[in-house]
């Protein structure tokens, strides 16, 4: 059903213009018809207002029904009060999904204007997305229908992370800082009001994508619960994890969500559960939504067997915190066997630490090497499940030897390697983007690491569970 | 005759609940929770409904003293507080006086309740409520009055597992109660997922249940044993 939106074979762009607003942005019917274009989309794009001709080199319709080809997608870039007429020409044209992004429905209290549309859209059996949304993106073959100027970057970087989200101004922010880290995305879609196709269906239909892998969600409410569980429940089977982030804790966020895409909060505790029952990965922090679902995208093909974890860092004083970290957040730090010690006792310096944390010593600076031998003999180890790299105050060109030798150990393991990143990047300026260009999670804050890799740990635990009741 | 033959084996559920809805009651007494629940597995107290007060001190002495009077009936919730429970009754005497004042209490036309009397300190509590978007949500706490005060609760979705009736069990933060502390036997946690399970059921195969508590579920203090020494089901 929603074959016809994220892969369609034609676009309509109702109200496409062009110009610029007095801030120096395109008009929103410029924008959508623009990156859609700029984006090198294959198919046919129709450009429909009646004040033009011609618009970004094609021919402009009048209207919709006037287009001779089939018309799979409509972007309806029109004020609300005209969308519910447009919306009816689709349902004439055979349209078979609308995205209509203007506000102003039931949002801002109009909900008779949003019943016509859905009504319109209804009437002649179209899907609709939105209204009030920023749209989405197919990043994989091109099919940019997002207003939002996160659709500046261009090309988009590829990757396997579908985004969902039910804020289109934060996810488009969420979307470009996280594409800044070197994430990529194979989807993204903002619901907006959801009229008509809602979170649940977005999530059930792009599972079955093999391009994507992992999802991470903007929740307010979940709108169709039972609808939600099942997708839920289809991506454990599919081994798809879905990261999550969501809002209404507080009665003040519960009554903005309903106020902004009238979607019930639900009560947190009973989400809570749902989570730990369905294996979503809850998110509490907003800012480690998209790096948790682009750790997964990255190394969610190693997860841990265990939460016994080795670190090794250059500083007593990190590898002091991330003991902490990994005590906070339930991971276990063994201690090293013999064999194990030898190992790292040849090249750690007596005033080292020939432990679990393994303290290099300020001595790394002068054996290329010791990162990548301390690392190779923890994840040597069965006591072990993954291992955490720790670098402090690294510059150029030191930092680039680095973020060369840490993604190639991650690489290489079988178990997961994540790094942690605590020295200015500005300084590293080849060797940190050398991390996120080679897939290597890396974290700036020792707790973000220590989480990753909790989360990584709790999500196969879950899918062994789910595995063993399936069986059942 | 065994103490057990007290209960009816023979319980159908849907009668209970048929009749108490025909009868346009709004919740069910303890006597018939229990019943319910127990068809469900919960282990409940052993006990009898009486109106006599020689039945009383009949079905007192078949549960071996001491026992746990109360009065009974589909409007009568919050009995501790109106003092309609009395505890600790050692012999035949007692059980008379005891039949004699919880009557009063009641305002008469009610069910005395005698049971048997669970020795424990650790007390918890089992729960159902329908949420509005996910449907029946079974919970999962410390009973008794650290309910209210300590609010340490898990909860699960119906319909739900045994892993997760048992990862229920851990997610409370007082979970190390459950275990062999202060010479106190470990919990049969066998027995209180069965009862998570049987809860997360009961909701899922009758509609007609609003809410259900069931509060305090006492550890017997010898055997670690969980037993349902009150319940209320709300219908609705």
């Amino acid at each position: 059903m929603l074959d016809a939106m994220f892969h369609a074979r034609s676009v309509a762009v109702i109200g496409a213009s062009k110009g610029t607003t007095e801030t120096g942005g395109a008009k929103l019917g410029a924008a959508a018809l623009n990156y859609l274009v700029d984006h090198g989309f294959d198919g046919p794009i129709f450009p429909v207002n009646p004040r033009y001709q011609e618009l970004a080199g094609r021919r402009c319709y009048a209207n919709v029904r006037d287009i001779e080809e089939g018309v799979d997608l409509a972007l309806i870039v029109l004020r609300a009060e005209a969308c519910p007429d447009a919306m009816a020409d689709c349902a004439a044209k055979g349209v078979k999904v609308a995205v209509v992004y203007a506000a102003g429905f039931a949002e801002a209290g109009d909900r008779a204007l949003q019943d016509r549309l859905l009504g319109a859209a209804r009437a002649g059996g179209v899907r609709l997305c939105g209204p009030n949304t920023n749209g989405f993106i197919n990043a994989v073959d091109n099919l940019v229908c997002c207003t939002s100027s996160v659709s500046d970057m261009n090309p988009f970087p590829g990757g396997d992370i579908a985004f969902i989200g039910q804020s289109g101004a934060l996810g488009g922010s969420m979307l470009g800082c996280a594409m800044e880290e070197g994430s990529g995305f194979a989807f993204s879609v903002t619901t907006g009001n959801e009229a008509d196709l809602g979170v649940a269906d977005y999530l059930d239909y792009l599972i079955d994508d093999d391009r994507a892998k992992v999802f991470a969600l903007f929740l307010e409410g979940v709108g169709d619960a039972p609808k939600f569980l099942a997708a839920a429940s289809k991506a454990a089977r599919a081994r798809k994890p879905i990261v999550v982030y969501k809002v209404g804790l507080s009665d003040i966020a519960a009554e903005a969500c309903a106020s902004h895409t009238g979607a019930l909060a639900g009560s947190d505790r009973v989400f809570d559960a749902v989570c730990r029952q369905y294996g979503l990965i809850r998110v509490d922090d907003l800012a480690e939504l998209l790096p948790t679902a682009t750790a997964f995208s990255w190394i969610g093909d190693k997860l841990p067997r265990g939460n016994r974890v080795g670190i090794v860092s250059a500083s007593g004083g990190i590898n002091g915190v991330a003991a902490d970290e990994c005590h906070r957040f339930g991971l276990e730090i063994p201690e090293l066997d013999a064999e194990a010690k030898a190992r790292i006792g040849e090249f750690v310096p007596s005033f080292g630490s020939v432990r679990n944390p393994v303290d290099l010593t300020q001595q790394v600076r002068s054996r290329v090497s010791a990162y990548s031998d301390a690392a190779r003999a923890l994840l040597d180890l069965d006591t072990i499940d993954g291992v955490m790299l720790f670098a402090t105050m690294v510059g150029e060109p030191r930092a680039s030897v680095y973020g060369e030798e840490f993604s190639t150990i991650a690489r290489e393991a079988s178990k997961p390697v994540i790094v942690g990143w605590a020295g200015p990047p500005g300084l590293a300026s080849k060797g940190f983007p050398m991390l996120q260009a080679k897939r290597t999670p890396t974290f700036r804050s020792v707790r973000g690491v220590v989480k990753a890799m909790r989360r990584l740990y709790d999500y196969r635990t879950f899918l062994s569970r789910f595995a063993r009741e399936a069986a059942e | 005759m065994n103490p057990e033959a007290i209960i009816p084996e023979a319980i159908i559920p849907e009668a209970i609940i048929k009749d108490a809805l025909a009868r346009k009651l709004t919740a069910l007494s303890e006597f018939d929770s229990k019943r319910l629940l127990k068809a469900y597995g919960v282990a409940v107290t052993k006990e009898e409904l009486v109106t006599a007060p020689a039945d009383a001190v009949k079905a007192a002495r078949l549960l071996g003293y001491p026992v746990v009077m109360k009065a009974c009936g589909p409007g009568i919730t919050h009995k501790t507080e109106k003092r309609l429970v009395e505890i600790g009754i050692i012999d035949d005497e007692r059980v008379a006086s005891a039949f004699a004042e919880l009557t009063a209490r009641a305002g008469g036309s009610c069910g005395i309740l005698v049971q048997e009397m669970i020795a424990g300190r650790r007390e918890l509590l089992l729960g159902m409520t329908r949420d509005p978007l996910y449907g029946p949500c079974v919970t999962f706490g410390l009973g008794g009055i650290f309910t209210e005060i300590l609010d340490d609760v898990s909860c699960r979705v119906a319909p739900f597992g045994r892993a997760d009736a048992e990862a229920m069990l851990d997610e409370i933060r007082g979970a190390a109660i459950l275990g062999a502390v202060r010479g106190m036997a470990a919990v049969d946690r066998g027995a209180l997922c069965d009862a998570l399970c049987g809860l997360a059921r009961l909701a899922l195969e009758h509609d007609g249940i609003k809410e259900i508590d069931v509060n305090p579920v006492i550890i017997s203090e010898g055997e670690g044993r969980p037993v349902a020494v009150d319940a209320l089901v709300v219908l609705g």
